[in-house]
C-alpha cells in the first residue's frame, strides 16, 4: 500500500508523460529576446473574463494575462505557479498552498492570499457560472492565514486539489475587481501573467504586451503577442502559408497534412483524449436495452472514422472515456466492427427488420454531422437506418442535449480520471446525460475520487473503466489529435492536450 | 415558341434549363452510384474512368452526388418562388384592386420590407426558425413576396383601366368575375417573367444559406452544401467545389436567360426601333 | 425638385425604417433557443439561465420590450451587445466604415469598369465584342458570392501563386498601403455580380439610345461620333444606369455578409453573421435596421441623381 506525496512533488492523479509527436522539431538553440508572434484563429475572443470564459482562442489570450495557483505541465502533473510550495494534512481534506513573494499585477498592486480567497470565493459562487466550479465545488472554505499563505477546507476528502487549481478558468484576479461588477473583467484583464492587454477589438484583433515585472527572470522573450481572427478556415489557412502570420493556433484535419508539408512550416500533433461521443440514452427505447447498444457499438468501424473524418490525425477509441496517456488507463480492446453479428444481435433484442432511429446533430462543430453520415453509411448493413438531422447548435442546446436519446456530444479533455468520470457518466455528474445512473459506478468513482492509495485507486478505476465498457452509455470511436502550425524560426510554440496552457514565455523567435 | 427560336439567348437558356431538367426528373436513375455511397479507398480522386467528376472526402462520387443534389437544388428555386409568387400575386392583386387607403397601407408596408436586402431578410427567419430545408425555403418565399406584390400590384393597375376591365364593370359582372376572367390573365405576363428570373436568385439565396450552414443539411446533397462541405479540400481536390459551383451557374444562368427571353416575347410593348 | 419633396422623402425613409423595426422585433423575438442558452453555452446551470434571461429582461411581454427599445434607439442608446459586452453603437460605427470602404471600393470599380463595357457593347452591338461582353455579363449574375469568394481565393491568393493577401483587414491609418492591398479580392467578388447587371443595363440603354431619332438627328448635324456619344447618348443612357445600381446597392448590403465572412474583413457583415449565430439580439436588431437604412436613403439619393441627370423626369 503505498501512500501518496501530495506534496508539491507529488504527483497525484498525475499521468504517465504523453509524448509530444511534433513533426520535424528542431533543437532549440538559445532564446533571443524581441519580437513580435503573430498568431491566427478562427473562432472569436468574445470575452476576456477568465471566471466566465469558453472559447479555444480565449484561452489563449487569458493564458498570456493571467496564471493560477498551480499549472498543468505537458505531462499533466501540477506543477508550481504562483503557489510555489503545498500540502495535505488530515486525510486530503485540508491543504495549504505557499505563495510566491513579489508577484505585481500588471495594474501594479501586489499578489497576495486575499486575492486567491476573493477569486475562489468568487468561483464557488453559483451565481458567477465559472466552468471552474465542477471541479472546485468540494471546497467548504478557503482562509487567508498570512499574506503569503492560503488553506483549503475541504467538505471530503480529494487528493486531486492540486491539478483543480490548474483549471484555465481558475486563474487569480485582483481581489478589488473580482469584488466589483463582474461586467468589467470582459473588456479589462488584470491579471500576472507574462503579457499584458494592450489593445482588444473583440472583431478581429487583440494585442498583448510583454509585462516587464513577470516573476519569472529573463522570460518571456517575446515583446508582443498578436491574435488576428479569422472566421473563414480556408482564408486562415491561406493567410498562414503566406507568411503573413507566424501561427496557426488550431489547423482542420482536413489541411494539416498539406500546412505541415509546406516550406517553412512546422506542424505539430499531439494526442489527446477529446472525442466525439454518440450518446445512446438508456431511459426509453431502443437504447434501454443493452444489446441494442452493443449491436451500434459494433457496427461502428472506428478504424475507418478515424482514416475519413479525422484524415487519420486521431486513434480509435473503445467507449471508455479514458484515453492513452491517462495514468490509470486500463487497456479496454474495441468491438471489431462486424454488420452480421450486430444484426443478429439487434434481432435477438426485438428488432428482426433492424430499427429506424433519428440521431441529431448540432452544426457546430462540423465534425458532429461528419461523423453522423459516416455511422449512418457503417452501420445500414448491420440493419440500422439512421437518420441524420443536423440542426443549429442553440436549438440542439436548448431542445436536443440533455433531454433527446440518440445525439453527438463533443468533448475536450479533462486532466484527471475523476474529471472525465465525473463530467458526464456518474448519476449527479456536471453533464450527465446517459441516464445510465449506476450506483456500482458512482461508487466506485466516489471511493477512487477520497482515497490516497495508488493501487486502490487503480483497483477502483480499473473496474470503472471495465464497467463502462460493459454497460456502454455512449459510443467513444475516436480520439482527436490536437493539431498546430508554426513557422520554422518560431521556437517553444507547442501544443497541449487540453489545450489550455501555451507556455508563451518560453516562445522566441529566430530571426535575423 | 418560334419567337424563342429567334432570340439566341433565350435559347442558350432553354438548352441549359433542358439539361437542367433531365437531371432534375432522372439524375436519380442515371447516376452510376449511390450518392452516399463510400468508397474510401478513392477519396480525393480528381475525375476517372470510374468516376467522371472525381470523388470527394468520403469517397462518394461527386457526378452522382450533383445529379441527385439537382432535385433539391432547384426545387427549392421553384417551390420557393412559387411560394413567393402566390403570396406576392395575391397581395398585390389585392392592394391593385383594392381602395386607395388599404392599398397605401399596403405599399408602405411593403416598401419597408423591402427596405432589407434578400439575403439579410432570409438569414433573419432561418435564424429564428432554425436551419434545414423548409425554413429556408419559407424563408426565401417571404422575402420575395413584396418584390412580387409590388409587380403583380404594378400590373393590376395598368390593366385596371384598359377597355375590357370597365366593359366587363359596365356589364355589371361580380368583381370576382372581373378579378378571375379579367384582370389576372392579363397581369400573369410581367409576374411569370418576374418569377422566371427570381428562380435563379431563389437557386442562388438557397445555395448561399447551404454554404452559411443554415440551408440544407448534411447528408443532403444540395448543390450549396456540397460547396460548403468541400472547401476545406479545395486545394486536395478542386474538383470537389468547381463541380457543384459549375451546377449552380448553368441552372442559375438558364432559367435567368429564359426568363429575358420570356420578358421580350411576352412583353407587347417591346422597344421602340 | 424642392424642399417639400425632399421633406416628404425623408419622411417616408423614416417610416421605413418603422416598419423595418416593426419586422425585426418581430422576427427576433420568437427565437426557440432562448438567448440566455446561446450565450452560457452548454456548460450552463439551470440557475445561471435563469438569472441571465432575467436580467435581460427575456421574460417581460413582447409590446414592452419593442417600446422601451424603440424609446431608447430614439435616444441613442442602442445597448450592449449581449455576446461581446460591449456597446452596440461602438461595434456598430468601427463596423461601418470598414464595410462602407468595402463597398465604396467595389462601386467605384463598377462604375469605373461597368460603365464603360457596356456603352462599348451597346456601340458594337451584335458584334464580337458585345457578344463577350454580354457572356461575361450572363455568367456574372448566375455565380453566387461564396462561389466567385471561393475561386478568386484559389487563383489569386493561393500559396505559391499570392497575388493578393487572403483575407485579413489593416487599418488605413496603420498602413494605406496593405489596407488597400487587403481590399482588392473582396472589392472584386462585390464588384462581379453587379458589374454583370450594369453592363446589361447601360448596354441595352445604349444601343436603344444610339437608334433613336434623337441621335440620328445628332449626326445628321454633322457631330463627330465622341460628341454624339459624350454630349447625347451618355447622358440618356445614365438614367436607367443609376437606377439599377441604386437597386444594386440592395444587392451590395446582402453581398457584403458572406464576402466579409469569407475574406474575414471586419465590418457590419461579419458582425451580423457573427451576432446571428450567437442570436445577439441588439447587434442583429441594429445592423439590420443600419442596413435598411443605408439601402432607402440610396433610393434617395439615386432618385434625386436620376431627377438631375434626365430633366424628363420630375416628381410632384
Amino acid at each position: 500500500m503505498t501512500n501518496f506525496d501530495i506534496t508539491r512533488r507529488g504527483v497525484v492523479g498525475g499521468f504517465a508523460a504523453v509524448p509530444l509527436l511534433a513533426q520535424g522539431a528542431a533543437a532549440q538553440g538559445t532564446p533571443r529576446r524581441g519580437g513580435t508572434l503573430k498568431v491566427s484563429h478562427s473562432t472569436s475572443i468574445l470575452t476576456l473574463n477568465v471566471l466566465q470564459n469558453s472559447g479555444p482562442a480565449e484561452y489563449l489570450a487569458l493564458d498570456m494575462i493571467y496564471a493560477g495557483l498551480t499549472r498543468l505541465n505537458r505531462d499533466m502533473a501540477p506543477r508550481p505557479d504562483l503557489a510555489v510550495e503545498w500540502s495535505g494534512e488530515n486525510a486530503a481534506r485540508t491543504f495549504t498552498f505557499k505563495l510566491r513573494p513579489n508577484v505585481k499585477f500588471h495594474d501594479g498592486s501586489t499578489l497576495t492570499s486575499q486575492d486567491v480567497v476573493a477569486t475562489i470565493e468568487a468561483i464557488l459562487d453559483p451565481k458567477t457560472g465559472s466552468p471552474a466550479r465542477a471541479v472546485l465545488n468540494m471546497i467548504d472554505k478557503v482562509v487567508a492565514v498570512d499574506p503569503l499563505t492560503v488553506r483549503f477546507e475541504l467538505k471530503s476528502s480529494f487528493a486531486d486539489l492540486p491539478v483543480s487549481l490548474a483549471h484555465a478558468n481558475a486563474r487569480i484576479l485582483p481581489a478589488a475587481l473580482v469584488k466589483g461588477p463582474l461586467q468589467a473583467l470582459n473588456t479589462r484583464a488584470i491579471g500576472t501573467g507574462p503579457f499584458k492587454q494592450e489593445t482588444y477589438d473583440s472583431a478581429r484583433f487583440m494585442r498583448l504586451v510583454r509585462n516587464p515585472d513577470f516573476y519569472v527572470p529573463g522570460k518571456p522573450h517575446l515583446d508582443a503577442v498578436e491574435l488576428y481572427l479569422f472566421p473563414d478556415l480556408a482564408a486562415e489557412a491561406a493567410n498562414f502559408l503566406s507568411g503573413a502570420v507566424d501561427v496557426m493556433l488550431d489547423v482542420q484535419q482536413a489541411d494539416f497534412k498539406r500546412i505541415a508539408a509546406a516550406p517553412g512550416v512546422q506542424g505539430q500533433r499531439v494526442p489527446s483524449g477529446r472525442f466525439v461521443n454518440i450518446v445512446m440514452r438508456q431511459d426509453s427505447k431502443p437504447f434501454d436495452d443493452a444489446r441494442v447498444r452493443q449491436a451500434l457499438a459494433m457496427a461502428v468501424d472506428r478504424g475507418m472514422l478515424v482514416d475519413l473524418v479525422l484524415d487519420g490525425l486521431g486513434r480509435p477509441a473503445a467507449d471508455n472515456c479514458i484515453s492513452p496517456g491517462y495514468r490509470y488507463l486500463v487497456d479496454t480492446p474495441a468491438p471489431k466492427y462486424d454488420p452480421a453479428a450486430a444484426r443478429r444481435l439487434l434481432a435477438e433484442a426485438g428488432y428482426p427488420q433492424g430499427i429506424k432511429i433519428p440521431l441529431i446533430c448540432s452544426n457546430r462543430p462540423a465534425i458532429r454531422s461528419q461523423v453522423g453520415v459516416a455511422v449512418k453509411q457503417m452501420a445500414q448493413p448491420a440493419g440500422f437506418d439512421i437518420d441524420v438531422q443536423t440542426i443549429p447548435h442553440d436549438t440542439y442546446l436548448a431542445n436536443v442535449w440533455r433531454k433527446g436519446n440518440f445525439y453527438i456530444g463533443y468533448w475536450g479533455m479533462q486532466p484527471t480520471e475523476d474529471a472525465a468520470f465525473t463530467l458526464l457518466f456518474t448519476t449527479d455528474a456536471a453533464f450527465a446525460d446517459t441516464a445510465w445512473n449506476n450506483k456500482e459506478f458512482d461508487d466506485l468513482v466516489a471511493r477512487g475520487r477520497a482515497t490516497l492509495d495508488d493501487a486502490e485507486r487503480r483497483r477502483l478505476y480499473t473496474q470503472a473503466q471495465q464497467m463502462m465498457v460493459r454497460d456502454r452509455p455512449s459510443i467513444i470511436p475516436f480520439f482527436q489529435d490536437i493539431l498546430t502550425a508554426n513557422r520554422t524560426y518560431v521556437k517553444g510554440w507547442t501544443a497541449h492536450p487540453l489545450s489550455r496552457t501555451f507556455f508563451t514565455e518560453d516562445v522566441w523567435l529566430e530571426r535575423g | 415558341m418560334r419567337e424563342l427560336a429567334r432570340h439566341p439567348t433565350g435559347l442558350v437558356g432553354a438548352t441549359l434549363l433542358a439539361i437542367v431538367l433531365v437531371a432534375v426528373l432522372f439524375g436519380p436513375l442515371i447516376a452510376p452510384y449511390d450518392p452516399q455511397q463510400f468508397h474510401p479507398a478513392e477519396r480525393l480522386r480528381g475525375p476517372s474512368a470510374e468516376h467522371w467528376l472525381g470523388t470527394d472526402q468520403f469517397g462518394r462520387d461527386i457526378l452522382s452526388r450533383i445529379l441527385h443534389g439537382a432535385r433539391a437544388t432547384i426545387m427549392f428555386g421553384l417551390g420557393a418562388t412559387f411560394a413567393g409568387v402566390a403570396a406576392g400575386t395575391l397581395i398585390g392583386v389585392a392592394a391593385g384592386v383594392a381602395g386607395r387607403w388599404i392599398d397605401s397601407a399596403i405599399m408602405r408596408l411593403l416598401d419597408g420590407l423591402l427596405a432589407v436586402p434578400d439575403l439579410l431578410f432570409t438569414l433573419l427567419i432561418v435564424t429564428v426558425l432554425g436551419g434545414g430545408t423548409g425554413h429556408a425555403m419559407l424563408a426565401v418565399a417571404v422575402a420575395f413576396t413584396p418584390g412580387m406584390a409590388r409587380i403583380a400590384r404594378a400590373a393590376v393597375l395598368s390593366v385596371r383601366t384598359r377597355e375590357f376591365v370597365q366593359a366587363a364593370q359596365a356589364r355589371g359582372e361580380s368583381p370576382v368575375y372581373v378579378i378571375g376572367a379579367e384582370v389576372l390573365p392579363n397581369t400573369m405576363g410581367p409576374v411569370i417573367v418576374e418569377a422566371t428570373i427570381r428562380v435563379s436568385f431563389a437557386i442562388m439565396l438557397g445555395a448561399t444559406l447551404g454554404f452559411l450552414g443554415l440551408g440544407a443539411q448534411p447528408p443532403s446533397t444540395e448543390w450549396g452544401l456540397m460547396i460548403a462541405e468541400a472547401r476545406q479540400f479545395m486545394f486536395r481536390n478542386p474538383w470537389c467545389v468547381a463541380a457543384p459551383g459549375v451546377a449552380i451557374a448553368v441552372a442559375a444562368l438558364g432559367f435567368n436567360l429564359f426568363g429575358d427571353a420570356l420578358r421580350d416575347i411576352l412583353d407587347p410593348r417591346g422597344r421602340q426601333r | 425638385m424642392n424642399a417639400g419633396y425632399l421633406a416628404r422623402r425623408l419622411a417616408a425613409v423614416v417610416l421605413v425604417l418603422l416598419v423595418v423595426s416593426m419586422a425585426v422585433f418581430a422576427i427576433t423575438m420568437i427565437l426557440p433557443g432562448n438567448a440566455a442558452v446561446m450565450i452560457l453555452g452548454e456548460y450552463a446551470t439551470e440557475d445561471q439561465l435563469k438569472a441571465l434571461a432575467a436580467e435581460l429582461g427575456l421574460e417581460r411581454p413582447w409590446h414592452v420590450q419593442y417600446l422601451e427599445w424603440l424609446g431608447r434607439l430614439a435616444t441613442g442608446d442602442w445597448g450592449m451587445s449581449m455576446r461581446m459586452s460591449q456597446p452596440v453603437t461602438l461595434l456598430i460605427g468601427d463596423a461601418f466604415w470598414r464595410s462602407a470602404a468595402l463597398a465604396g471600393a467595389a462601386l467605384v470599380t463598377v462604375t469605373v469598369v461597368a460603365v464603360p463595357l457596356g456603352v462599348l457593347a451597346g456601340m458594337r452591338r451584335g458584334r464580337g465584342a458585345d457578344l463577350g461582353i454580354g457572356l461575361f455579363a450572363y455568367m456574372g449574375t448566375a455565380i453566387p458570392e461564396f462561389v466567385t469568394a471561393t475561386l478568386l481565393l484559389v487563383f489569386l491568393a493561393a500559396p505559391g501563386r499570392q497575388f493578393f493577401p487572403a483575407g485579413g483587414f489593416v487599418p488605413p491609418g496603420e498602413d494605406a498601403a496593405r489596407f488597400l492591398y487587403h481590399i482588392v479580392l473582396p472589392a472584386l467578388t462585390l464588384s462581379l455580380i453587379l458589374t454583370a447587371h450594369i453592363v446589361r443595363q447601360v448596354r441595352s440603354e445604349m444601343s436603344e439610345v444610339l437608334a433613336s431619332d434623337y441621335i440620328r438627328a445628332a449626326h445628321l448635324k454633322g457631330l463627330s461620333e465622341a460628341t454624339v456619344i459624350r454630349r447625347h447618348a451618355l447622358r440618356n443612357a445614365m438614367a436607367p444606369a443609376v437606377a439599377v445600381i441604386s437597386l444594386d446597392v440592395g444587392y451590395l448590403l446582402g453581398g457584403i455578409i458572406v464576402v466579409e465572412e469569407v475574406f474575414a474583413w471586419p465590418g457590419l457583415g461579419r458582425l451580423m453573421i457573427h451576432a446571428l449565430q450567437n442570436r445577439d439580439l441588439p447587434v442583429i436588431q441594429a445592423v439590420t435596421l443600419v442596413l435598411a437604412g443605408v439601402y432607402a436613403l440610396s433610393n434617395l439619393v439615386s432618385d434625386i441623381v436620376i431627377a438631375a441627370l434626365d430633366p424628363r423626369v420630375r416628381y410632384a
